[in-house]
């Protein structure tokens, strides 16, 4: 029943070895920082994704926005100097909004998104492991009926980007797109829910206050 | 002490490893995060690439996101196990005790339909939190802003009709 699965997965590294966007162990590697950022940050963790939705926990749009930020400055200059270049992603109006409700919605009663579930699992979630395989099966759906939902997400408007819109001051713009949302992520104040075990690890005084042990 | 990175330091790292897996030196594509699962549905439920135009148009972003994730599950058991000391089997989060109920069968009825949901969206949309927010809006993409802002919206608002307003005992 499951003999596919490994000719099938040997292809996928046969796959990326010969695609030019870094070698496999590159690939790898890519990952395993990410692994490693997004569980040290315990933005994995239930309480800060969930937490956001209820404005309860701001560490995740802090840490997104701070990242977005650096990110969009760095990645101009990276793209002007030749060393990058950029992949945009089409402007389907219906399936980004369409798209976003549902995520948006499913994000915040899940507590994770596609990046942070897995390192979810990695830590011995097993509601996450649940929501895991309903996505795969959410894969399949949209794998089998792929032409039902991409008449939903509507035409293409092209694939536009804020320094284009502003031609003439392409770095300026994502200077100043850049600094916005560092800005952003510094003003949001900082709110913290915890999950039981990282709840214990706290010293008193980084406790919140309703956490701490009368004396 | 808690175990744990502050939110600056994590924006700043996660910034620069959007940088390196954009640029040649890396991987000269952007990072994303969602395309891997009906990549993986394709592999466990043995689909045939030619039979679905879907799983031919991700035969190669479905299969380095494929990898890149294999990374992310060891990068987190590495973390987990080494660093923050976390690993533990568990299936009801405090968050969810405290807000919504203490039924983990409600938790794993949720979790499913939600997980279920959740690829669905991101893949209407074209794109999830890694692939929209971060590598989108990093290069200002119009299309990341608008799937950013709706999702952020959606988000808040179901967090506030889901949830309790008040902590319940725990």
């Amino acid at each position: 029943m499951f003999e596919h699965i490994i000719p099938r997965m040997t292809e996928m590294f046969t796959t990326v070895a010969n695609e030019a966007h870094g070698s496999v162990y590159t690939v790898f590697f890519i990952g395993f920082v990410f692994g490693v950022l997004i569980q040290y940050s315990r933005v994995d963790k239930f309480e800060k994704i969930a937490g956001f939705a209820m404005l309860r926990d701001t560490v995740v749009p802090k840490m997104l926005f701070l990242a977005i930020g650096i990110a969009s400055i760095g990645l101009y200059f990276l793209i002007d100097a030749g060393y990058a270049s950029y992949h945009v992603k089409p402007i389907t109006l219906a399936g980004l909004i369409f798209g976003g409700a549902i995520f948006g919605a499913s994000m915040a009663i899940f507590g994770k998104c596609p990046g942070t579930g897995p390192i979810s699992i990695a830590e011995g979630r097993i509601d996450v492991l649940v929501g895991a395989i309903g996505g795969i099966f959410g894969g399949l759906v949209f794998t089998v009926y792929f032409d039902v939902f991409e008449s939903l997400m509507g035409k293409s408007l092209g694939k536009i980007t804020l320094t284009e819109i502003f031609v003439g001051n392409e770095a300026m713009t994502a200077l100043i797109f850049g600094a916005i949302l560092i800005a952003v992520s510094f003003a949001i104040p900082l709110r913290q829910e915890f999950d039981e075990l990282d709840l214990k690890q706290l010293s008193e005084d980084e406790k919140p206050l309703q956490e701490k042990t009368p004396n | 002490m808690l175990r744990r990175m502050p939110w600056w330091l994590g924006g700043i790292l996660m910034a620069l490893l959007l940088l390196f897996t954009f640029s040649v030196f890396g991987a000269d594509r952007p990072f994303g995060a969602s395309t891997y699962v009906p990549y993986f549905s394709g592999i466990l439920f043995n689909l045939d690439p030619e039979q679905y135009p879907y799983l031919k148009h991700i035969e190669n972003s479905g299969a380095w996101e494929g990898v890149m994730l294999l990374g992310a599950l060891s990068g987190g058991l590495f973390t987990s196990i080494f660093l923050t000391k976390s690993f533990r089997f568990s299936i009801l989060p405090t968050g969810w005790k405290k807000y919504k109920n203490s039924s983990i069968t409600s938790r794993l009825i949720w979790s499913f339909i939600s997980g279920f949901f959740l690829i669905i969206g991101a893949r209407l949309a074209g794109g999830c939190t890694s692939g929209h927010f971060l590598s989108g809006m990093g290069q200002t993409a119009i299309s990341s802003i608008i799937f950013g802002t709706v999702t952020m919206a959606s988000l808040i608002y179901t967090g506030k009709k889901f949830y309790k307003s008040e902590a319940l005992d725990v």
